[in-house]
């Protein structure tokens, strides 16, 4: 709300600084955005909050003011006997809907003569930032800028027959505004129209036929309340934001609209000239009555935690234009001002008296207890990835949680329902919810390699959003992992992160088939047959869609699943401190033996005394071996517990794992 | 002898002997490498010398066993002395170490980087934490509900404006809790956690929220906030400056004053905006107020026994204060150039 210095004087006698008034102000929650000098006048930039719609005019403020520094207020009495004759007013209102207008004030003057606005009207509305346009369009939005009630004026003579009325508007009807421009309606929108059609946006802006112009003799004065709910959906549909659809918006007072309405004709009549018809139309309903409300006094310092003095309670209460109707030791209550309808409750008036008895008032120190909290265990488990993916070297990342079509369908391991969309996109094209982070993370990989970074290894924790039917949808928190390193470099990564969080759980790794991965080339971990996640080498058809030039691998753990199997206090368990023993062994096996079964057959032949088996590398020799066949080199740890192994131990031991794996998987031991 | 205790003699001879040459090594000293050697490997009393007397004690059956392993573990205490010679004389065998210049380059490790908006989440968590308020999350995808209703956000409230809020193309009808949208707040959260909890509560909820936004600077559709909340019977507004104090002084470190500003939000009565005063500035803050009666009530409270306070703020704002970053897309652009600078 831009303020005029020079026209808050007129309702109060300020003889206090700009700087006091504004710094006040500030702390009363009209907050001080700035001022500019204008001419001779100072224009004040005051933020108002969408509760107080009575701050959006001049008196509003003064009263603000005169309430922070007990000055009184002087309003005007909008007096329009002087300039008034006999008569009705000629016009008909009809109004169709009163939950869109519950009501309706018409006014005529005849035989204006338009013209310039006198300076001081004039300098006025610049000050404020406003065009002038002529005496009565000028008029109407000085009352508006000064009590913050829309007015509008019609041409009187361009009024087709002797009704208006307030209506929703025709599918597709057509309107000429006064900037010109034609709008095509829906029945969302509200119109004042005539015999001819529509004349007014309800509550939005006027229509270029019935303008005010140099010619115009006659007007028809509207002073309306339109609800808020309809003003603002046209007024976003049609991009047509007005200081009239901003006050629609927020709320009128209603009990003010005649007064506007008298201001207006009064202000018109005194600069433009004519004669006031005496009679008026007043549409719709009375004002509703103002209910009381009561405060306990007992409420202030159990919500502000400091004692305010009756009087000074009864003060501020009566000073912000509330009738205060019964008072004892122990509570006063009011009816509230007709312009403040967000006063209805106890707490508005607790509010009220925080406000202007000053919440510099409320002291700093008081006794919170003590109280434990505690940490739960997802914050710990992402801790520890976040401290292990750290130590591998990979930055973590946050994307957005939307994407675009292609990329929500890029990766569906772990649901193949259709994503969920919004009705918004949260960047052009990207409205789907994501059920995959490696999509967003290819996206990532493209963004650094057009500045040709090197090494890209990045991983974000975040939702996904797996669509469910008739409920809300499955959040699952994923830890996206991509990166330029190999297969197994990717893969060590994810058992490293796994071991870190359970040292002995067993993970299989079972062959994926997907497009996102290259053929033979992606895994579906599991632990027990729950899905852990999965991990591949992205397939060159992926890269060329996210035009991707380096290879990349990627990896998506489940964060619920990973938090199932982890073991956030780790136990110590007893090892043995007696010698190991190591044996290499090369074995001789068919291509599709894998790892896995070779590894699980050594594992169980071998027995309690095996430590560990680690696998060395895979050589292949098919002139030596015969086709189809490779040597897997990798040596098994020998230890027991209590005693240092014979080599009689291990060479039976040995001799068990060789003869399994040759029974169950073939293998022969390299001569 | 048996054959076994003959091969645990060598076991250990080869245990003791990978120990001394490495002592060797770690010292660096010709010295103990040569009385090494002459222990192990002396010709006339060398300690394989007497092993290699009880191979005579083997059973003639074992022996082809025994003289095999005999001859590895010789193998290997040759190579043990071998390597010790190459370690500590050097490649040219000078008896010198190699002049290294110390004024190139380390091998680094490749290190990766937290967020800064994980890292500052974490330091707001962890004030948090000491100051009693455990963390919370909760769904991203709301209802009507726990977005608005129940917040104290009628249904002809602006914050309710489809083009504001991010709803999702689903039935109404078919998921019981009309509308779904992707969150705006994280007081979901909030209610979430009272409308299952008796009071006292004590918690901080925190996560991603979504408003429409055309993404610029200093805008972002997508952004971070946390938000406290105290409810108990006896809570006040002073209550709330003197948490909100000791908050901003651990966070900026040193003593800050506090400030409110009259505000309004839905969901708190009184609303105000909290400023902290910190090198003769007034920074803004954040919002806060006493927890609304309605918003009470919606969670089942009863309003005359228990009163309570909240605060939020953005996460975004304070990171980028914080760390110098003017312009917000830095944070979601996945640059590793940006990423690794915290």
């Amino acid at each position: 709300m831009l303020v005029s210095w020079d026209w808050l004087k007129d309702y109060l006698d300020l003889d206090i600084s700009e700087a006091e008034v504004c710094d006040r102000l500030t702390l009363a929650g009209l907050n001080f955005d700035g001022a500019a000098t204008v001419d001779n006048d100072r224009c004040l930039d005051l933020e108002v909050t969408s509760n107080r719609p009575d701050w959006l005019g001049h008196i509003g403020i003064a009263r603000e003011v005169g309430v922070l520094f007990d000055l009184d207020l002087k309003v005007p009495h909008a007096d329009i006997k002087e300039y008034a004759v006999g008569g009705a007013c000629s016009t008909i209102v009809q109004i169709e809907d009163e939950e869109f207008c519950p009501r309706y004030i018409a006014r005529s003057i005849v035989g204006v003569t338009i013209g310039e606005s006198p300076a001081w009207l004039a300098n006025r509305l610049q000050t404020i930032g406003l065009p002038t346009i002529n005496n009565v369009v000028d008029v109407t939005n000085y009352v508006l800028m000064e009590i913050g009630q829309p007015l509008h004026a019609f041409d009187l003579d361009k009024l087709k027959g002797d009704t208006i009325s307030v209506r929703q508007a025709m599918p597709e009807e057509k309107f000429l505004a006064i900037d010109h421009r034609e709008y095509i309606l829906s029945s969302d929108d509200y119109v004042i129209a005539d015999e001819g059609g529509a004349v007014a946006l309800a509550g939005v802006m006027g229509g270029k036929e019935t303008e005010v112009n140099e010619m115009t003799s006659d007007l028809l004065i509207e002073a309306a309340q339109f609800a808020a709910l309809p003003v603002r959906t046209t007024s976003r549909r049609l991009k047509l934001k007005s200081d009239s659809s901003y006050r629609f918006e927020r709320g009128v007072d209603p009990e003010m609209i005649d007064w506007a309405s008298r201001r207006c004709c009064e202000l018109i009549a005194e600069t433009a000239g004519g004669t006031i018809c005496e009679g008026h139309v007043y549409a719709g309903s009375l004002p509703p009555a103002r209910h009381k409300v009561t405060l306990r006094l007992s409420q202030i310092p159990r919500v502000l935690g400091i004692e305010v003095p009756p009087g000074e309670v009864q003060r501020i209460l009566e000073k912000l234009g509330n009738d205060v109707t019964h008072q004892n030791s122990e509570s006063i209550t009011i009816v509230p001002a007709s312009w403040r309808r967000d006063l209805d409750r106890e707490i508005d008036l607790v509010e009220e008296v925080a406000r202007i008895h000053g919440y510099d008032k409320i002291p700093e120190h008081a006794g919170v207890s003590l109280s434990a909290s505690h940490q739960s265990d997802l914050d710990r488990i992402r801790t520890k990835i976040r401290t292990a993916m750290l130590g591998m070297g990979f930055d973590e990342t946050l994307t957005r949680s939307m994407v675009n079509d292609v990329w929500a369908k890029t990766f569906q391991g772990w649901s193949l329902g259709e994503p969920l969309t919004s009705s918004m996109p949260m960047v052009k094209g990207e409205d789907r919810l994501r059920i995959s982070l490696i999509p967003s993370l290819l996206g990532a990989r493209r963004n650094n390699e057009k500045f040709s970074y090197s090494e890209i290894d990045l991983y974000e924790i975040a939702k996904v959003y797996l669509p469910k039917a008739k409920a809300l949808p499955d959040e699952r928190y994923m830890v996206g992992i991509s990166s330029g390193r190999s297969f197994y470099d990717m893969k060590g990564v994810v058992e490293t992160l796994i071991a870190m969080l359970n040292p002995n759980i067993q993970v299989k790794s079972i062959p994926f088939t997907d497009p996102m991965f290259e053929e033979g080339q992606g895994a579906h971990l599991t632990v027990d047959h729950t899905t852990l996640g999965y991990l591949g080498v992205v397939s060159s058809a992926t890269r060329k869609a996210f035009r991707l030039q380096q290879a990349a691998t990627v990896a998506e753990l489940d964060l619920g699943a990973l938090m199932k199997i982890a073991v956030l206090i780790p136990q110590h368990q007893d090892f043995s401190t007696h010698p190991a023993m190591n044996r290499d062994l090369n074995l001789i096996v068919d291509e599709h033996v894998s790892w896995a079964a070779l590894e699980e057959v050594g594992l169980e032949a071998g027995g309690e005394l095996i430590e560990e088996i680690n696998f060395q590398e895979i050589f292949r020799d098919p002139k030596a071996d015969g086709p189809g066949k490779k040597r897997v080199l990798f040596t098994v740890t020998l230890r027991a517990y209590d005693r240092t192994l014979t080599g009689e131990e291990a060479d039976a031991t040995i001799a068990r794992i060789l003869d399994a794996c040759g029974k169950k998987t073939g293998a022969k031991l390299l001569a | 002898m048996s054959l076994n205790d003959f091969i645990k003699q060598l076991d250990d001879l080869v245990e003791s002997a990978a120990h001394s040459f490495e002592n060797a090594i770690r010292e660096v000293d010709k010295q103990i490498l040569e009385e090494t050697r002459v222990e192990y490997l002396g010709a006339k009393s060398g300690k394989l010398k007497e092993v290699q007397k009880n191979l005579g004690k083997v059973p003639k059956d074992d022996k082809p066993v025994a003289g095999k392993r005999f001859n590895e573990v010789k193998t290997r205490l040759e190579e043990l002395f071998q390597s010790a010679t190459e370690a500590i004389m050097g490649g040219g065998g000078k008896g010198k170490s190699e002049k290294l210049d110390v004024t190139l380059p380390g091998v680094r490790p490749r290190l990766g980087h937290i967020h800064p908006i994980t890292q500052t989440i974490d330091e707001l968590k962890d004030i948090m934490g000491r100051l009693g308020f455990s963390a919370v999350e909760g769904p991203e995808i709301e209802d009507d509900w726990h977005n608005f209703e129940a917040l104290n956000i009628p249904l002809e409230h602006p914050a309710r404006d489809p083009l504001d809020n991010f709803y999702l193309n689903v039935a109404a009808s078919g998921t019981g809790g009309g509308n779904q949208l992707m969150r705006s707040q994280t007081s979901t959260v909030q209610i979430r956690v009272m409308e299952n909890h008796k009071p006292p509560i004590r918690i901080v909820s925190l996560g991603r929220v979504y408003r429409p936004d055309e993404i610029d600077a200093t805008h972002y559709a997508m952004f971070h906030q946390i938000e406290g909340l105290l409810v108990d019977t006896n809570v006040t507004m002073a209550d709330l400056k003197y948490v909100l104090r000791l908050f901003a002084s651990s966070y900026l470190g040193g003593d800050v004053e506090i400030r409110f500003r009259p505000s309004f939000f839905p969901f708190t009565e009184p609303s105000v905006e909290v400023d902290m005063r910190w090198q003769d500035t007034w920074l803004e803050f954040g919002g806060a107020g006493m927890v609304d009666p309605n918003v009470l009530k919606a969670v089942g409270y009863d309003p005359e026994e228990v009163t309570g306070f909240a605060f939020g703020l953005g996460v975004e704002r304070l990171c980028m204060r914080r760390h110098g970053i003017h312009d917000i897309r830095y944070l979601y652009d996945s640059n590793t150039k940006f990423l690794a600078q915290f």
